[in-house]
């Protein structure tokens, strides 16, 4: 009860929405598409203040960057680089052993293979080699439309659209038989899921098969502002139910009695919750602890991996 | 004059429909079905309705006349289609079997999922009624296959063959 | 007027239980009087749950005590000295100094039917492994919390369990003895005094739990002993005991997998129900056995045969296969040696470490020690060899090639 209560201290002195920021599970997307994150730009300046408070409390937890002449990010943004490093905040299975025990067997993976920063939204080539095909090895390229679940059970789904048929793929992140992932394209959406390119126009999710990696010119990752169309209903998801910030037309193909429906599942006060956001959030000193347990192994894989590339 | 007040007045009735019982100018007659599309219907079993994706002269015919071919039988224990799996459809009137190439059903990691049902035509001794397979296919299809083709049945890895793209 | 009665009432009440006390044959004269004879019974006397041996009162009331910080220092250093500092060993919480006065166990010489003893575990997680060929297995994963063995009972001494559904068979009765096996090291103002008595012969600070496994005579450990995931090894087979999940009054559906009823079709407040219960006629009454709604959970229950794919030997660790291991994370199970008679359980039996593993001195281990047929997360990628296939002689083909030989 004591520790609840700090950490609901805790909340209410950085205030929900640095919490949001800092501590979102982002990664059980069901549970958050209702209550999407806050719009960008509320979230660029969440970061600011964010950085600079946290300088303020000399708690700073700053990385040295990766690339010369790049700005280094802080502890909290690092926090979304590697999501599944971070267990689920339900109270009930958590176990630091076993959460150690895993994030171990995660470094182990990535001292091997090279997992590269992605995000929902960014378009990857994923090569893994495959029992069925006849050079036993299969490439898809994609744009990632979900992350799901953290730890060892780590996966993500990539959508293309080929031969005008939406195709998708759903990758375990940690499974041996990965060979490679490459980002070709980094970027994020305004949402914390893609499912409803499923009923957009195949222009929205068709990637040529022979894409090559864009060159990033800075190290920030830019958001990507486009709004999808759907097409008419009948969907594969009631989509309306959702504030989605990525979606254009939603409101031109549902009935009155669906926006009626929509409105009132609208659930502006839930931000205000902070039993909610204690509930799904890791506290910041958890997440910083787990950063500087993994932080060094992490960037030296990845540098290792960097020069085996160039 | 009329006509233009009026899509005025319903581009508002869009915005404020909450308070107006207002049919929306957006909405085609499509939006007024109302049945569930929820992950249940995704899944292949009788009645369910399927896309010919091989370039079969009937197949083509059917899809078409926009009378896709319906799941009457699925040969195996659970009723449920999955990729790999031979179902009896009727076509225009006819009976004819068919093997499953893609699934609209959630799949497990590295099956693909997609779009739409697919399925290729055959007859009863496993040869394809059309000669090439226009969209990409799992590559798992063919371990299935060739696992269900026995010396004295029917040979179902002929559709391999026809298969211009594996995932 | 109420105050006084009550106070002649204790009394009374005193005198009575003073009574029985010195006159215990009076009191039992009078009791005879009272009992009416029952001649027959329909219902079969089962026996009780007996409650065993060791089983005395755990818990103790919390009150405050008054106590000055120098006290509690007092008793802390007493703490201390008796079992030494509070130390983390292998992510448990316990006391430092080792067990005094073990005798050394001496390695024990496999025959069949030998039952060594099993081990107290908390479940602490699930996650995936690979095996080598790129199947993705879900394991759970069992942490062998500060075992140690605690006493003895000879066979002769064993009184066995009665539990309502099995009574034990007589063939096992005097055959094997019981190892008391307490896990988890705790401060003794935990518990109450009797039950820190239990760990006095032994030397152990007082344990969280205790358990009681039945061992054949040659495979005793004396007291003391600690007992590790070496005890088992990667490859082996297991059986894990664990309490189920409380899930509370459930309907059948939940509860037995009943299909309920129709949604729709006429069909009024019946949609979740069990429906028919028994037949008329003859029988007209329920059947024992009856599948109905009514608690579910809460039930120990044993899940057979499910094989070690790892162990850490630096948290006492197994990764077993399955991801239905009863109980909720964190909550305690019994791991067993597997029982099962199949072939692939019996293989490889004699050689485990008998009684248990003996440490040597200067031996270290790794720090994860893999099955045969599991891939290391430290393991390059997995590769399939690229074969040339010949090409198949389908169905048709063979049947053209048998025509055309005739």
């Amino acid at each position: 009860m004591a520790s609840c209560l700090s950490r609901l201290c805790l909340t209410s002195r950085l205030g929900g929405k640095t919490m949001r920021t800092i501590g979102c599970r982002g990664l059980n997307t069901s549970h958050i598409s209702m209550m999407p994150k806050s719009s960008s730009s509320e979230s660029t300046t969440d970061n600011s203040v964010e950085k600079e408070s946290s300088k303020k409390r000399g708690k700073s937890t700053q990385v040295p960057s990766y690339e010369q002449g790049k700005v280094s990010r802080s502890g909290v943004e690092l926090r979304f680089k590697y999501p599944e490093m971070f267990p689920e905040p339900h109270m009930i299975w958590r176990n630091p052993i076993k959460e150690k025990l895993e994030r171990k067997d995660m470094l182990a993976r990535r001292s091997r293979i090279y997992i590269p920063e992605f995000y929902v939204g960014s378009v990857l080539r994923v090569s893994l080699s495959n029992f069925h095909q006849a050079d036993k090895t299969s490439t898809f390229v994609g744009i990632c439309i979900q992350r799901n679940e953290c730890g060892l059970k780590a996966n993500f789904i990539l959508r293309n659209v080929i031969d005008n048929l939406g195709v998708e793929v759903k990758i375990e992140l940690y499974d041996p038989r990965l060979l490679k992932i490459e980002v070709l394209r980094l970027e994020k959406r305004l949402d914390t899921h893609l499912r409803y390119l499923r009923d957009a126009p195949h222009e929205f999710s068709t990637f040529p098969l022979d894409m090559k990696p864009e060159i990033r010119r800075t190290d920030d990752v830019p958001l990507n502002r486009i709004k999808v169309k759907l097409n008419p209903r009948p969907w594969t998801e009631n989509w309306y139910k959702y504030d989605f910030k990525g979606i254009d037309n939603i409101e031109d193909q549902i009935t009155n009695k669906m926006n009626r429906r929509r409105i009132q599942l609208r659930k502006p006060w839930e931000k205000y919750d902070m039993m909610k956001t204690y509930r799904e959030t890791l506290p910041e000193e958890e997440i910083n602890e787990i950063l500087s347990e993994i932080k060094e192994d992490v960037e030296e894989h990845e540098q290792k991996h960097r020069r085996r590339i160039n | 004059m009329f006509r233009s007040l009026l899509l005025v007045f319903e581009r508002r009735a869009t915005t404020m429909s909450v308070l107006l019982n207002i049919r929306s100018s957006g909405c085609s007659s499509a939006l007024w079905r109302s049945f569930h599309s929820s992950p249940t219907t995704h899944r292949l079993q009788k009645l369910s309705r399927l896309r010919v994706v091989d370039n079969s002269e009937l197949g083509k015919q059917a899809m078409m006349e926009g009378k896709p071919p319906k799941v009457i039988h699925v040969y195996n224990k659970t009723g449920i289609g999955t990729v790999g799996d031979v179902v009896l459809c009727a076509v225009k009137g006819m009976k004819k079997k068919g093997v499953i190439v893609g699934c609209k059903a959630q799949q497990p990691s590295y099956i693909p999922r997609t779009d739409s049902n697919n399925v290729v035509l055959i007859d009863d001794n496993g040869a394809p009624l059309g000669t090439r397979i226009v969209v990409p296919v799992p590559a798992s299809l063919r371990t299935i296959l060739k696992e269900k083709t026995h010396a004295k049945g029917a040979d179902y890895t002929k559709i391999l063959s026809i298969a211009t793209r594996f995932i | 007027m109420m105050a006084a009665l009550r106070a002649r009432a204790i009394s009374l009440f005193q005198g009575i239980l003073c009574n029985s006390k010195s006159n215990s044959s009076a009191l039992d004269v009078r009791f005879q009087v009272c009992v009416t004879q029952v001649r027959s019974h329909k219902i079969i006397q089962i026996p009780r749950f007996r409650h065993p041996y060791w089983h005395v009162r755990k818990d103790r009331s919390h009150y405050s005590e008054n106590l000055t910080a120098e006290n509690k220092e007092f008793i802390q250093e007493t703490i201390a000295k008796e079992f030494g500092p509070p130390t983390v060993v292998s992510g448990v919480q316990t006391y430092g100094s080792p067990v005094k006065n073990v005798t050394k166990v001496e390695p024990v010489e496999w025959f069949p039917g030998i039952r060594r003893t099993s081990t107290i575990a908390r479940k602490i997680g699930i996650q995936p492994m690979w095996l080598k060929d790129g199947t993705r297995v879900m394991c759970t994963l069992l942490q062998i919390v500060d075992n140690h063995v605690v006493k003895y009972n000879p066979p002769e001494n064993v009184i066995p369990l009665r539990r309502r559904e099995k009574v034990v068979p007589k063939k096992a009765l005097g055959r094997y003895g019981a190892l008391v096996v307490g896990a988890e090291s705790a401060d003794p103002q935990e518990f109450t005094k009797n039950y820190c008595g239990l760990f006095r012969e032994s030397g152990l600070p007082p344990k969280r739990r205790l358990a009681r496994f039945l061992i054949s005579p040659q495979a005793v450990l004396p007291p003391g002993t600690p007992l590790n995931a070496m005890h088992y090894r990667a490859g082996d087979y297991v059986d894990v005991t664990g309490f189920t999940i409380m899930r509370g009054f459930q309907g059948v559906m939940k509860r037995w997998g009943f299909k309920g009823m129709r949604a729709t079709h006429g069909v009024t407040k019946t949609h979740r129900r069990p429906g028919n219960i028994g037949a008329g006629g003859g029988k007209a009454r329920v059947w024992p056995g009856k599948k109905m709604p009514g608690h579910m959970g809460g039930k120990t229950r044993t899940l057979r045969g499910l094989k070690i794919l790892r162990i850490n030997t630096e948290y006492n660790v197994l990764y077993v296969i399955g991801q239905n291991v009863p109980g909720q994370i964190n909550s305690y199970t019994y791991i067993h040696d597997c029982l099962l008679q199949h072939r692939w359980v019996r293989e490889a039996k004699d050689a485990r470490p008998l009684p248990t593993y003996i440490p040597k001195e200067g031996e270290t281990h790794p720090e994860d020690i893999y099955a045969a047929d599991v891939h290391p997360f430290d393991g390059s990628s997995i590769m399939y060899e690229v074969v040339d296939t010949p090409t198949v002689r389908t169905g048709a083909k063979i049947a053209k090639a048998k025509g055309g030989k005739k």
